[in-house]
């Protein structure tokens, strides 16, 4: 199963990186960008907060929301929702005068921040323009990474589409709504990335990402990513006499272990473990991870 | 410093997510009550184990429940629910019965997934004031919801006055549509109007509009009450008796967060006490033995003994970076323990660990 799970992470459009905050979400989306990206295949990793982060992890200047290259194949890009939803306004309003006197208007400012899942709507919509090609001169990207945020669950983001076009019907939310909807629920195109630590709130978080994803969508997540395991803690006889960074060591480790089997034992799809490593976050970190992640593929071939 | 006193009645503990806010707001907890002071731990969504150990469960979303324990003070919990405020708010501002159903019915209002100009995080505030103003408890400690942009919610009651006060509220309360559904700004407006409300169709469908303007015509005859109410919570908030709590994680690349969550604290008039740089990896629990002998080779099997050593080393430069750049601000940090506290007796040693290392 294992060497076919890059390529089938690789044969979708979007893969939607998600779990709770703290647990290396970025970190395992920019190892995803750097293990997906070839010289054929054009892959972006796509983040939306309002301070950059990405961009360190794989070792280039902030983009500043521009899509920018971070290496063969591989791009970035960073925004706001706020700027998707607002470009689309632009689009619509072919004058300028009108459409800024739209943008300023309090109550454009209100509807646009209360609205039911249009900030989310404004994120996939983006990242379909992404794959289609923005403006005339803009090559189209074979893959979207999207570093989801970690403010509510991942579920949401790809419920909020139909929320949308049910709420709204007509015009272009909705008819973006309407079409949305209908990439997030083809499994062929968008792919969940389900990322966790091995401990208790990550855990119980991850299966309930899972739980709901069966219920909303009747779907699994592509793959889990159990992120900043300690390393195996040496067999009894081999370990030397135990201080209190030994018993550290070994609770902590242990710790990892047990919360594993919980999450393993009612998960049975394809899994990735990655280590704690003794690295600053950075490109450094992230092509060791690479190593460790296509390791772990292998051993499971073999 | 001193955290547990009646000077500070509220405690707000803030910080980004995963940090471990939850668990120290329940270990400050336990001690206030020990200390012999009825104690409220109002909380978001702490794990099972936690829930367990302060022998909370769903109806805590209802009311304050009593912990298990033999402190000396009364040591209760309660779990927010915005929506649920949010619903209560509705119905003891209502002046009727039929104002209520219409807003509780309004699709626009239980559509409201996303976050009208912050009102579901105002509602944790809300709450507070409530709590705070039955004045039941010596102490009140505050968790705060686990998102990126915690201190939203800080700004909430700011937000929901200028809302309130804004021209998009004054439009939003005129009756939009005229006998024939047609919108009535615009009908007086001729060719443009027209042309501006196929634009308002176009882009957003009438129907939804018609939702909203309804749901704030619903809303009219509670914004008053809703209003002062958000004032004065704002008061409380800036005011002596409260104090916040900044959790952090520890490592240089969680000093621009902690940086960035003090600066906005300050900036905005709150009274930011100590920060606490939570799990750090203490030097006293790096394996004793030469970390390097075990380096070297494949780089995903790395030897426990070097991996602590280097995060001891990396969390003690980022303690170190994060105390010069607060300057004389309450600093306390708490170590990574071998087991998580989960029971009242660890969470009573981890809070006392706390206010020792403050002073």
């Amino acid at each position: 199963m294992s060497t076919d799970l890059l390529e089938r992470l690789a044969s979708r459009k979007l893969l939607v990186v998600t779990g709770k905050g703290g647990v290396g979400k970025t970190s395992v989306t920019a190892v995803l960008g750097r293990l997906l990206a070839t010289s054929r295949r054009r892959v972006l990793v796509f983040e939306v907060d309002p301070r950059e982060n990405l961009h360190q992890m794989l070792g280039i200047p902030p983009s500043g929301g521009e899509v920018t290259e971070a290496g063969r194949g591989l791009f970035l890009q960073n925004l706001k929702p706020r700027q998707v939803l607002d470009s689309i306004v632009r689009e619509r309003l072919k004058l300028e005068a009108l459409a800024r006197r739209v943008l300023e208007s309090p109550v454009y400012r209100h509807f646009s921040e209360g609205a039911p899942g249009l900030k989310e709507v404004g994120i996939l919509g983006h990242a379909l323009r992404l794959l289609r090609g923005i403006g005339r001169r803009g090559k189209p990207m074979d893959l979207v990474i999207l570093d989801a945020p970690a403010t509510g669950h991942g579920v949401s983001l790809l419920t909020a589409p139909r929320l949308l076009s049910e709420v709204i019907e007509k015009g272009p939310f909705g008819d973006m709504g309407r079409e949305l909807s209908e990439f997030v629920s083809d499994p062929g195109q968008v792919a969940v990335v389900v990322v966790t630590g091995a401990e208790e709130m990550p855990v119980d978080e991850a299966l309930e990402l899972r739980q709901s994803l069966r219920e909303r969508f009747g779907r699994e997540p592509e793959l889990l990513v159990v992120n900043g395991l300690y390393p195996p803690y040496p067999a009894e006889g081999e370990s030397p006499q135990e201080d209190e960074g030994m018993r550290l060591w070994r609770r902590r480790r242990r710790l990892n272990e047990k919360e594993l089997a919980r999450l393993v034992a009612s998960w049975d799809g394809p899994r990735v473990e990655l280590p704690k490593l003794p690295m600053d976050r950075g490109p450094e970190l992230v092509n060791a991870l690479v190593t460790c992640f296509r390791a772990q593929l292998q051993e499971r071939t073999a | 410093m001193k955290l547990l006193t009646d000077r500070h009645p509220l405690l707000i503990v803030v910080g980004s997510g995963g940090v471990g806010k939850t668990t120290l707001a329940a270990s400050l907890g336990v001690v206030s009550a020990q200390q012999g002071r009825d104690t409220l731990v109002m909380t978001f969504d702490p794990s099972l184990r936690l829930k367990d150990a302060l022998g909370v469960g769903a109806e805590a979303k209802e009311r304050a429940v009593r912990v298990e324990t033999s402190t000396r003070g009364r040591l209760d919990a309660s779990l927010l629910d915005a929506r649920g405020t949010f619903d209560k708010l509705v119905e003891r501002y209502a002046p009727d019965d039929e104002a209520r159903d219409r807003i509780l019915g309004n699709r626009f209002y239980r559509h409201l997934a996303g976050n009208l100009a912050g009102i579901l995080e105002y509602m944790a505030v809300e709450k507070l004031f409530e709590v705070a103003q039955k004045g039941e408890y010596r102490q009140v400690i505050l968790d705060t919801p686990p998102t990126r942009q915690a201190l939203d919610f800080l700004e909430a009651p700011q937000r929901i006055v200028s809302f309130l006060d804004s021209g998009a509220l004054k439009i939003a309360l005129k009756s939009w549509f005229d006998d024939e559904g047609r919108l009535k700004a615009t009908s007086k407006l001729g060719f443009l109007g027209r042309r501006f409300e196929r634009f308002l169709d176009d882009i957003v469908g009438l129907d939804l509009l018609r939702d909203m303007a309804e749901f704030f015509q619903a809303f009219g005859p509670l914004f008053d009450g809703f209003r002062e109410r958000a004032q004065k919570v704002q008061k409380l908030l800036h005011s002596k008796q409260t104090l916040f709590v900044l959790v952090s994680g520890p490592g240089e690349e969680r000093i621009p967060d902690t940086l960035f969550f003090a600066r906005r604290l300050q900036e905005g008039g709150f009274p930011l006490g100590p920060v606490v740089v939570n799990r750090f990896h203490p030097m006293e629990a790096v394996p004793a033995g030469d970390p390097d002998a075990a380096a070297g080779g494949d780089p995903c099997t790395v030897d426990g003994r070097r991996l602590l050593s280097w995060l001891a080393e990396r969390d003690r430069e980022g303690l170190e970076q994060l105390a010069g750049l607060l300057a004389g601000r309450p600093l306390a940090a708490l170590p990574l323990l071998p087991r998580e506290p989960t029971s009242l007796p660890a969470l009573e040693a981890m809070g006392r660990e706390l206010l020792d290392r403050l002073g």
